[in-house]
């Protein structure tokens, strides 16, 4: 990753869209959700506590995910995100925009789509 | 396992989460640390290097607390402000709060019952008070377009009528000469004996020019209004009220074209006026049950000096009352240089029908409204301190909610809720209330009062009820629910419940509102003490008469059948001496004109020997024609000479009785006895008359007007104003007599209307009634304000002593005498009172100047009535503190101090 500035940057803009997608196939919890970012970015990729927490929050204050307290056999009790149907709307126009995006920004800068 | 979860608590301990919240957050973070500490530890690191790493990954980039501020706290401020998402959890919430009231206030019945009957006592009288206000003030007079409407009077001010009766020559020449009314119509009163049908009866009506009921926009529920050319000498046309037509014809539809015998004259019925028809407002309470044609007479229509029209004008449109006014100075300006002789400084007056209808109870209506405002406040503040007393109660039970994650504002929410739902329920028994004291309000209401049968609860009323509860909860709410919202969790916590600190704001509160609660009671006492004070003064006017044990009753000659003094003559002889031999009549005599039935009829007179005044300095006396005996039965007394007798007959010297003030007035410090007078001119053709007599002056029609100067004629020597009043004095109740004279009445002459039959002693009374109306009025509303305010000290002082008791245990533990706890109390309770009597007296010392035109002999700031007013409220003030003082002397000290 480049400098500090554009990573936090970078982060921050995608970070929304990140969560969205992850719970958007079934409720995950938050310790899971920042292990899966760290995992399928491969490391390039990590939320503390202090930053994916926050963004949980906001999005749920938001209604587009909704964290709900769940206990399982043999699991402590935690507390499960799922996306919400405004949730989900949002999710589908954020991706439709992250991917014109990149593409445009592919156009310019002749990098190939991975 | 490390304790990640005080590691989390120390860094949001300054976002001031509410603690559910709060809890929440750091149970999730710390199972996430918890998994990051125990995945840490798969790799070949100690548990304090994980735990460190943890902590270190945790402070990174100190963002934990920012972030979280950012989402927990300002988004949370963002969405109350803005409303948006949270809109459905505020109506969510507010059907949650008004169930959780509901339950808290039927958990409580004793408390409930206590605000809802204080509430529903304020608010009742207050939607009762303002329902006749509604119906009098502000509800439209039921005529077409009615702000039109006016009423056009001469202005004779310098005669003592600044509102008189125009002349018929005078209003022919206003409606000739005006360009401001679209017409004017011209009503004079007059009574009819309907003869023929079942038992003769007086009846009375007006006569009025054809297009009055145009004029109104009134329409008959029979037949038609009269027609321009009926309005002629000669027509005898009728149009009959409903009642009338209801009551002696029996409501018959045939009626119309029916000729009907009125005063031995017969005329056709041409129309019957709907129920709904309110009668056109008269100079004096005059009724209305039939109407004829004016139809001035060629004699009449010239008279310039005759006064007794009563005129109703419609402005053009874009004409205002002001535009009008300015027209009509101009054309009485015109008149008084036309006719010097009777025009001279007689103005002319336009004044709003409305206005004219209202005019006289508008003052005590506006006061009443006022009076019972206070009421409702004192109510509120008491329901206010119960609240506030409850809120100590539940002290636990706020802060398990703040604890459970309650918001401040929503506790705040809560409370107000709770309030506005007893102010709500309040409200409606209120209204119940209100129904009962309207009809109770009916049958003291004086009749002179426009509408006052109509006074109903209508869509206003009840709008009005509504609105007041609702202002009302969230006033006696707004006290407890700040309490509530500026409550110290931890203190309450800690203090296991017991009343603290808080509840030094809650005394402040409490104190002042027993301050306020003196203050409101004591501007309304001064009021009503006030008013009751010029009742009295009122009701001590002598009016010149004895009106105990007199029998009144009018008994008007037709003028067909006894048109001069010599036919009447035999007739009230002969009814004299049959009513005379009755038993339980102690004297009996026939009178023109009863005081305080009749502005009285007036005439110039001029004094043998001297010049005719010019006409602007002609005085008029009140003239009333009397059978001889009329001062003995009235108890009028004969302050010198002699009363009429039976010797004075047509043909024997003219005489005339005067009264003290008239006798002043010309003959001043002369013996009036021997001294000549004439009704008129000097030059009139009409006989001089010799005083005989003195009498003590009357009251005339107004009980707070100085009585008038009056003469008395004997009805054997005057053809003019025929005696139409018979007055016994009875030695039993007047009433049982009632019957029998009517009877003797009839047995003289069987077709002779007997009517109005009242004891004197009631004819006074309403004469009063619109005063007594007021101070009855305000004096139960002023003593439901000192019985709030009492309980509402008591409750204070009670609530005080039972917080106290322990520090009153240590006083006498510590050798406190009985006798200092006691006094202590009362004084702590007398300092509130002595403040709230301050303000109210200086409160009270600017509001009753509005009163001042409903006091009669008294100031607005009588001292006898502030003194004993002062000393009435501190009195009842020192009782009510004096009753918990009495507990608290009776603490024991060592129960006092174990029940710490």
């Amino acid at each position: 990753m480049a400098s500090p500035i554009l990573e936090r940057e970078l982060k921050k803009g995608s970070a929304e869209l990140l969560i969205l997608s992850l719970v958007e196939d079934r409720p995950r919890h938050g310790y899971e959700i920042g292990q899966l970012i760290e995992l399928r970015s491969r490391g390039a990729l990590r939320f503390n506590v202090a930053s994916l927490y926050p963004l949980l929050y906001r999005l749920e204050k938001r209604g587009w995910i909704r964290g709900r307290w769940v206990e399982k056999a043999g699991q402590r009790r935690r507390r499960y995100y799922r996306l919400t149907p405004a949730g989900r709307k949002v999710h589908a126009a954020q991706r439709d925009g992250w991917r014109e995006f990149v593409e445009a920004i592919s156009l310019i800068t002749g990098i190939q789509h991975a | 396992m490390p304790d990640f979860k005080e590691e989390i608590r120390k860094r949001l301990a300054q976002l001031r989460l509410s603690p559910m919240r709060e809890h929440e957050i750091i149970e999730e973070l710390s199972q996430h640390l918890e998994d990051e500490y125990e995945n840490s530890l798969r790799g070949r690191v100690t548990e304090e290097e994980a735990f460190q790493a943890v902590l270190l990954r945790l402070d990174e980039s100190n963002l934990l607390g920012p972030e979280l501020n950012r989402v927990e706290v300002q988004t949370a401020q963002e969405s109350t402000a803005t409303g948006g998402e949270r809109k459905s959890n505020m109506f969510a919430d507010l059907g949650q709060d008004f169930r959780y009231g509901l339950r808290m206030l039927v958990r409580a019945p004793a408390f409930t019952t206590i605000a809802v009957l204080a509430l529903a006592l304020g608010i009742g009288a207050n939607s009762a008070i303002f329902s006749v206000v509604n119906t009098v003030l502000l509800r439209p007079l039921p005529y077409k377009n009615p702000d039109a409407l006016m009423m056009v009077w001469e202005n004779a001010t310098h005669l003592g009528f600044p509102i008189n009766t125009p002349s018929p020559a005078n209003f022919i020449d206003w409606r000739e000469q005006n360009t401001v009314f679209e017409g004017m119509a011209a009503m004079a009163q007059s009574s009819f004996n309907l003869t023929d049908v079942g038992e003769p009866e007086r009846f009375t009506g007006r006569r009025v020019s054809a297009n009055l009921f145009s004029l109104l926009g009134a329409e008959p529920q029979l037949g038609r209004t009269f027609r321009p050319e009926e309005d002629k000498p000669g027509t005898r046309v009728a149009i009959l009220g409903y009642g009338m037509w209801q009551r002696r014809f029996g409501g018959d539809a045939s009626i119309i074209g029916r000729a009907i015998n009125l005063n031995g004259e017969l005329y056709t019925v041409v129309g019957v006026m709907p129920k709904s028809f309110v009668e056109i407002p008269s100079f004096d309470n005059w009724k209305d049950q039939l109407w004829v044609p004016i139809a001035f007479s060629s004699e009449e229509a010239t008279q310039r000096g005759n006064h007794f029209l009563e005129i109703l004008a419609r402005l053009k449109p874009g004409i205002t009352r002001q535009q009008a006014q300015a027209e009509m100075d101009t054309i009485a300006a015109r008149l008084a240089q036309q006719y010097p002789d009777y025009n001279t400084r007689i103005g002319i007056i336009v004044k709003p029908l409305h206005e004219q209808v209202v005019g006289n109870i508008k003052g005590a209506l506006i006061v009443l409204l006022g009076a019972v405002g206070f009421v409702l406040l004192i109510a509120c503040a008491n329901v206010a301190n119960l609240l506030l007393a409850r809120a100590a109660v539940r002290q636990k039970e706020i802060a398990l909610r703040l604890a459970l994650g309650a918001s401040r504002s929503r506790l705040t929410r809560q409370f107000l809720t709770e309030s506005v739902l007893l102010a709500a329920i309040g409200g409606g028994v209120g209204l119940l209330f209100s129904i009962v004291g309207i009809n109770v309000l009916k049958t003291f209401i004086p009749d002179t009062i426009s509408q006052a049968q109509s006074i109903t609860v209508d869509g206003k009323v009840l709008i009005f009820t509504l609105l007041i509860s609702l202002v009302t909860g969230v006033i006696f709410g707004l006290a407890p629910a700040t309490q509530a919202s500026s409550f110290n969790l931890n203190d309450t916590l800690k203090e296991g419940g017991r009343d603290s600190g808080a509840s030094s704001r809650g005394n402040r509160i409490r104190n002042l509102l027993v301050i306020s609660e003196v203050a409101i009671s004591f501007v309304l006492l001064i009021g009503a003490g006030l008013l009751i004070n010029s009742f009295l003064h009122l009701r001590n006017l002598d009016p010149g008469f004895r009106a105990d044990h007199l029998l009144t009753m009018k008994v008007v000659l037709p003028e067909l059948k006894y048109p001069d003094k010599q036919r009447r003559a035999p007739f009230y002889e002969e009814v004299l001496r049959r009513v005379r031999s009755l038993p339980g009549v102690e004297s009996v005599a026939f009178g023109g004109n009863l005081p305080f039935t009749y502005n009285g009829d007036s005439i110039f007179i001029s004094i043998e020997g001297r010049p005719d005044p010019a006409p602007d300095q002609q005085v008029d006396v009140v003239t009333r024609v009397v059978s001889p005996g009329y001062f003995h039965t009235m108890g009028i007394p004969l302050v010198q000479g002699r009363d009429f007798d039976e010797q004075d007959k047509v043909d024997s010297t003219q005489l005339v009785v005067i009264t003290q003030k008239t006798a002043r007035h010309f003959w001043p410090g002369e013996n009036p006895i021997g001294k000549r007078l004439k009704p008129g001119s000097s030059t009139s053709e009409s006989p001089w008359r010799e005083v005989v007599g003195v009498v003590k002056d009357v009251r005339q029609n107004d009980f707070l007007a100085e009585p008038k100067l009056q003469m008395y004629l004997a009805h054997t020597q005057t053809n003019a104003f025929a005696p139409n009043a018979l007055v016994v004095r009875t030695t039993v109740d007047p009433l049982s007599l009632a019957a029998t004279v009517r009877r003797t009445i009839w047995e003289v002459d069987k077709d002779q209307p007997v009517s109005d039959i009242d004891t004197m002693e009631s004819i006074v009374s309403h004469a009063v009634a619109r005063q007594r109306f007021s101070m009855v009025l305000l004096g139960v509303f002023a003593t439901l304000a000192l019985v709030l305010a009492a309980v509402g000290i008591y409750g204070v002082m009670s609530y005080s002593v039972a917080q106290r008791t322990r520090e009153i245990g240590i006083r006498m533990a510590l050798g406190a005498q009985r006798s200092d706890v006691l006094k202590m109390t009362v004084m702590q309770g007398l300092k509130l009172v002595l403040t709230g009597v301050v303000i109210g007296l200086a409160s009270a010392l600017l509001l009753t100047r509005v009163m001042a035109s409903l006091l009669f002999g008294v100031s607005a700031t009588d001292p006898a009535t502030f003194l004993s007013i002062s000393l009435v409220l501190t009195t009842v003030a020192v009782l009510a503190s004096y009753i918990p003082a009495l507990r608290a002397m009776k603490v024991d000290p060592m129960v006092a101090l174990r029940c710490q």
